[in-house]
Formats: structure tokens, C-alpha cells, sequence
């Protein structure tokens, strides 16, 4: 409703604005798609940098998916009663956090883009993405597929989708106009996605 | 001199941030469980009482029994070493009141490059059942396992070191993982005399390290025996692979090999070193809306030479289904089996049989569990007419209720 009203505010103001929406290769909506839009023309700068939280509740990261700018911080808090070991070991940030319950270590910084995946050495199942951006424009789809920027300058904006089941032979990728008015993309999957991981199972199984 | 005080005051401070950590990180989590069976079961003398019954508990049995009293500890030692220890009390039947079903240090480095490498030192399970995949080496599914694991608990334990090296493709944006296992052991020698003296059965009671199957007897040859003894001087080893899709599916093979030498001899347990060979199989396929297919199967052989050369060749193969909603599960299985001695079916020492089992289970969260069993072994025993003079064929059944309470933690 919040996203809705701005949009409404925006449109009523004449700020140019931004609309992407993902479907996947059967026409439903994609939720939870990571979003970056850049300027072909005349780059613009990333974002400024946020302080994020990614949380260990019940042997599961939660959010799952964290997209941030360059330059943010992620504070990696344990609310579980067993002890967990984050590490990755991609190439756009590499770093390990030794065994620890609660708060114990500061939170890591992230410089360079790309997609970072997140383990815990004593939970294998346990699994998790940071996706920095230098995108001054990026978010997640909502259920409904769409994702929204207002205040959009003027120009050609390349919009990239990742999804941590995205199962495409190629980047999804595609190009907007923005000239004072809103600009609209519609993209769409090839292929089906990978399918989800499976949450439910007790967790005294996988001895 | 200043460089070693340099040194020292570094290593002060070092200590003094790790030792800042420790308290929460380094602390060692424990589980304590205790689950109790109520049970109705017309099977014959137990092969727990040194009979050629099929099932743990017989017609004697009745009423209300002990199903296991476990404690588990994980010690953490420093950032990539930890101890792990088993406890359990199953019954009043075994060698010591308490004893030790897994006890090993495990080396965890953090994965590189999508490489993992796991170590583990001390006695502990090959990974081969995909069934015993809850705490405590339990199958979540059932009460008592299939033929399969339940011999797997009963005679097979890794003394020794076992590697693992994993390729972790999910973790590089590919759909799959891949894993090779080698481990090299000792002290399991006397792997195969179950199978030659009762055969497979259908139980959930693990053998501990330093306990035995059976009821003590004054005539030691009778009674049932201790299985974790070097008896031939001779490391044994196991080679394994396993593939995974994703989280939904896995195939793990397993070629496993005692070495013994099957003229070796024991005088202090009365028992032979037991030539034992096995490939196993199994795959697992779990889909998102919770149905389980778990099929299994394994062959291999077993030898002693007293004064001529013996053998045993063993197979099994079962294939479960289950599908939970939300807490509840229900879970069928069939089981096959078959042993054949000197290639003769007839003679004592060899037997078929076959079992179904259909389960539910109710798992309301981190303490309470709750199953229900029926389980019905349909076996034909030739030792049945020789050594009991009973008759070859027997239909066994059982409907047990367990009742399991756990507690966990750390300190």
C-alpha cells in the first residue's frame, strides 16, 4: 500500500519513475527477484551505503537474499541456541566468522559487487546470498512480480534480474527509457527456475 | 628478549579476545533424550535372548520397555576441530549400563573454492544409510529401520579415520553436489558373525562399542558376541560416492571391506575374524509437497575358515514411502532379505524373509516425539528346525508405541 501511494504521490507530481515487473517462463509473477538498474549514458554513482542485518533463526538465514550497495555493512547475529560458522568463499567477498551464538563480531563490509554466497561450516543445509550493487537503483519484486524506483533521472537505464534459482542460459537483462515520463519493462524467464529449497524438515533430522 | 615479550604480550591479547568468545561460541552442546515404548509383539525368543527371533522385543516382552536412554555431547575445539561422544542405555541385557555407540574428533575446515574436506577420527557410522539421518543415528520415519540399517547398527562401526572431500556445486550456481569418501579401520572383525548366527532382524538397537548383542551365557560359544575386536592385525577400508541434486535427491554407494584374515582366531571373545564384504546403494528423492521415496539395497559376503573355508552371501533390499503434513508423518516400508550359506538355501545359516512396516509419527517441536509402529517379519529360518525344533517359517508382528522426551542445551 505504502509502495502504491508513493508511486501515486510520484505520478502526481510528474517525477519520472521507474517500473520493472519479472515473470517467469509460464507468465506468473517472479517474487523475491533481485533488481539493479544502471545508466548506459552518463553513469550515475551507487547508492549510499546502508547497515544491514542478516539474522540465524532456527537454522535458516533470514532474509535468505540481502541486496545492498557497495561500501554497506552486514551484521551477522546468531538468535539460535546452537552455535553457527558463516563463512563465504566467493570471490566478491571472502570471509569466515568463527563459531559464535548471539552478537560476538562486528559487521563485515562489502566493496565489491557481486553475488556472495553464505554457508555455516556446522549446518550444510543452511544457505544465503549478498548481492552488492554499484547500481544507484536496485530492490526485490514483490509478490505481485513488480519492483518500483521513483526519482529517476532522465535516460537509458540497463535493468538486470538475478533470482537465486534462476536457471536462464543468459543474464536477464533488459533496457528502459526514462524521458519524464515513467518508464515500464516487462521481462520474462525462459526456462523454468530451479526448484526451491526445502524448509521444512524437523531439525533434529540431518544428523 | 623485547621480541619474545612482543610475542608474549600479542599472544596475551589474542588469547584474551578469543577467550572473549569462547564462553558463547566454544561452549559444548549436549542432548539428552529418553524414549519409552509401550509394546504388543507375538515374535519369537528375541535374537537379543539368543533366539532366532526377527524382532527386539518378543512376546515376552510386552507391557511397557525402555526404547533408549541417550546423552549426546559436542565439544567444539577451537574453530575447526570437534569431539563428539554417543551414550545410550538400551537395555538391561548389554555388557555395561552405559555405553558409547560413536565417540570421534572431526576436523571441519571452512570450504575453499567450493571444495569441503571433513575428517573424522575415532569409531563412528560409514555414511551409507540415508534412512538413519535424525539425531542419535535414528531413522525419522519408522521406529525400527529396514534389515539393512538395522545390521549397519548392530555389526558395522568405523574405528579408524575416514576422509570426505565434497564439491560443492549448489554453492558455485550449479544444480549439483558431489562427494567421495575413503576411510581405513580396525577393530571391526568380528562384522558377519550376526548374520551367520541369527541373520538379518528388524531392530533399532545400535551395538555399543564396548557391549554386545545377545544374553550372556556360560556356554560362550552360544552366546552372542562383542563385534568391535582387532583380532587379525589388519586395517580394513570403505570407498564411497555420493551425488546430490539440489536438496531434493541423493545416491550414495558404498564398497566396504574388513580385510580379515578369515583363518584368524580370537580365543578370549571365542571368535573368528570374519571376512566381510558388502556393496551398498541407496537413493532418497524428497519433494517440496513432503513425500519421501527411499529405496536401498546391499550384497556382499562373509568368511571364516575354522578347517575349511565358509561362506555366507547376503542381500537386502527395501523401498520406503512417506508423506508428511506439517508435524505429522506416515511412512510405509518393505523390506527383503536373503542369506545363503555354502550356497545351499536349506541349510542352517542360510534364510530368506521379507517385512513390511507402516509407521506414524507426530514431532510437535524440540522435545516431544511421538510414533506408532506395526510391523510384521515374514521369515524362513532353516536353524529354526536344528537348533530350536521349531518350525523353518515364522510370521512375527509387533505394534509399539513411542513416547520420546528431549532436552538440549549447552554449557
Amino acid at each position: 500500500m505504502l509502495s502504491a501511494g508513493a508511486c501515486f504521490a510520484a505520478a502526481h507530481a510528474q517525477v519520472p519513475a521507474l517500473e520493472v515487473s519479472v515473470a517467469k517462463h509460464d507468465g506468473q509473477p517472479l517474487s523475491g527477484a533481485v533488481i539493479t538498474v544502471e545508466r548506459e549514458s552518463a553513469a550515475l554513482g551507487p547508492a549510499a551505503p546502508v547497515k544491514a542485518i542478516m539474522d540465524q533463526v532456527r537454522l535458516a538465514f533470514t532474509p535468505d537474499v540481502l541486496v545492498i550497495p557497495v561500501h554497506s555493512t552486514v551484521q551477522f547475529p546468531n538468535s539460535d541456541a546452537v552455535s553457527h560458522q558463516v563463512y563465504s568463499f566467493s570471490s566478491a567477498r571472502q570471509f569466515q566468522l568463527p563459531l559464535y551464538r548471539g552478537k560476538p563480531y562486528p559487521p563485515v563490509q562489502f566493496d565489491q559487487p557481486g553475488v556472495i554466497t553464505l554457508g555455516c561450516n556446522i549446518h550444510d543445509n543452511m544457505i544465503a546470498y549478498v548481492i552488492v550493487t554499484a547500481a544507484p537503483f536496485f530492490g526485490r519484486t514483490d509478490t505481485r512480480g513488480q519492483w518500483r524506483a521513483a526519482d529517476v533521472p532522465d535516460g537509458r537505464y540497463r535493468v538486470r534480474v538475478w533470482h537465486p534459482l534462476l536457471n536462464e542460459p543468459r543474464e536477464v537483462e533488459g533496457t528502459v527509457e526514462v524521458n519524464g515520463t515513467r518508464g515500464t519493462l516487462e521481462l520474462k524467464l525462459s526456462k523454468a527456475l530451479r526448484p526451491a529449497p526445502l524448509g521444512s524438515r524437523p531439525h533434529t533430522w540431518d544428523y | 628478549m623485547r621480541m619474545a615479550a612482543q610475542r608474549l604480550a600479542s599472544c596475551a591479547v589474542f588469547l584474551l579476545c578469543t577467550s572473549a568468545i569462547a564462553p558463547r561460541g566454544l561452549a559444548a552442546d549436549w542432548e539428552l533424550s529418553l524414549d519409552l515404548r509401550a509394546v504388543s509383539s507375538d515374535g519369537r525368543t528375541s535374537f537379543l535372548d539368543n533366539g532366532l527371533g526377527k524382532l527386539r522385543f518378543d512376546d515376552g516382552d510386552d507391557g511397557i520397555q525402555l526404547g533408549r536412554l541417550r546423552a549426546a555431547w559436542n565439544q567444539p575445539l577451537g574453530e575447526t576441530f570437534s569431539a563428539h561422544v554417543e551414550a545410550s542405555t538400551w537395555d538391561d541385557d548389554d555388557k555395561n549400563p552405559i555405553d558409547l555407540t560413536e565417540a570421534y574428533l572431526e576436523y571441519r575446515p571452512y570450504p575453499r573454492a567450493g571444495w569441503r574436506t571433513r575428517v573424522r577420527l575415532g569409531a563412528f557410522y560409514p555414511p551409507m544409510s540415508l534412512e538413519s539421518r535424525a539425531i542419535g543415528w535414528e531413522t525419522p520415519y519408522t521406529i525400527a529401520p529396514s534389515a539393512i540399517s538395522s545390521w549397519i547398527g548392530e555389526e558395522i562401526r568405523t574405528i579408524g579415520i575416514e576422509a570426505q572431500v565434497d564439491w560443492l556445486g549448489t554453492r558455485l550456481g550449479h544444480s549439483f553436489d558431489f562427494q567421495l569418501t575413503g576411510a581405513v579401520f580396525g577393530w571391526n572383525d568380528p562384522a558377519g558373525t550376526m548374520l551367520a548366527m541369527h541373520g538379518f532382524a528388524m531392530h533399532d538397537r545400535q551395538t555399543t562399542l564396548f557391549g554386545r548383542v545377545g544374553a550372556l551365557q556360560t556356554d560362550l560359544e552360544m552366546a552372542k558376541k562383542e563385534l568391535f575386536h582387532e583380532i587379525d592385525d589388519r586395517p580394513g577400508f570403505y570407498v564411497g560416492a555420493q551425488a546430490r541434486y539440489l536438496d531434493r535427491a541423493i545416491l550414495n554407494v558404498l564398497h566396504y571391506d574388513n580385510r580379515a584374515d578369515p583363518a584368524a582366531e580370537a580365543v578370549e571373545i571365542r571368535d573368528f575374524a570374519w571376512k566381510t564384504r558388502f556393496d551398498a546403494a541407496a537413493l532418497r528423492i524428497e519433494t517440496a509437497n513432503d513425500w519421501t521415496v527411499l529405496v536401498q539395497a546391499m550384497q556382499g559376503d562373509t568368511e571364516i575358515n575354522p578347517y575349511m573355508l565358509l561362506t555366507w552371501e547376503f542381500d537386502s533390499q527395501s523401498a520406503l514411502v512417506a508423506k508428511r503434513w506439517g508435524r505429522h508423518m506416515l511412512a510405509a516400508r518393505y523390506d527383503w532379505f536373503e542369506i545363503e550359506f555354502e550356497d545351499d538355501p536349506a541349510a542352517s545359516g542360510s534364510e530368506t524373509g521379507n517385512a513390511w512396516a507402516i509407521a506414524y509419527s507426530f514431532d510437535p517441536g524440540d522435545h516431544w516425539r511421538v510414533a506408532l509402529e506395526w510391523l510384521r517379519v515374514e521369515s524362513d529360518v532353516p536353524a529354526r528346525i536344528e537348533f530350536l525344533a521349531e518350525p523353518a517359517f515364522a510370521t512375527e508382528s509387533k505394534l509399539e508405541l513411542s513416547v520420546r522426551y528431549m532436552l538440549s542445551g549447552y554449557f
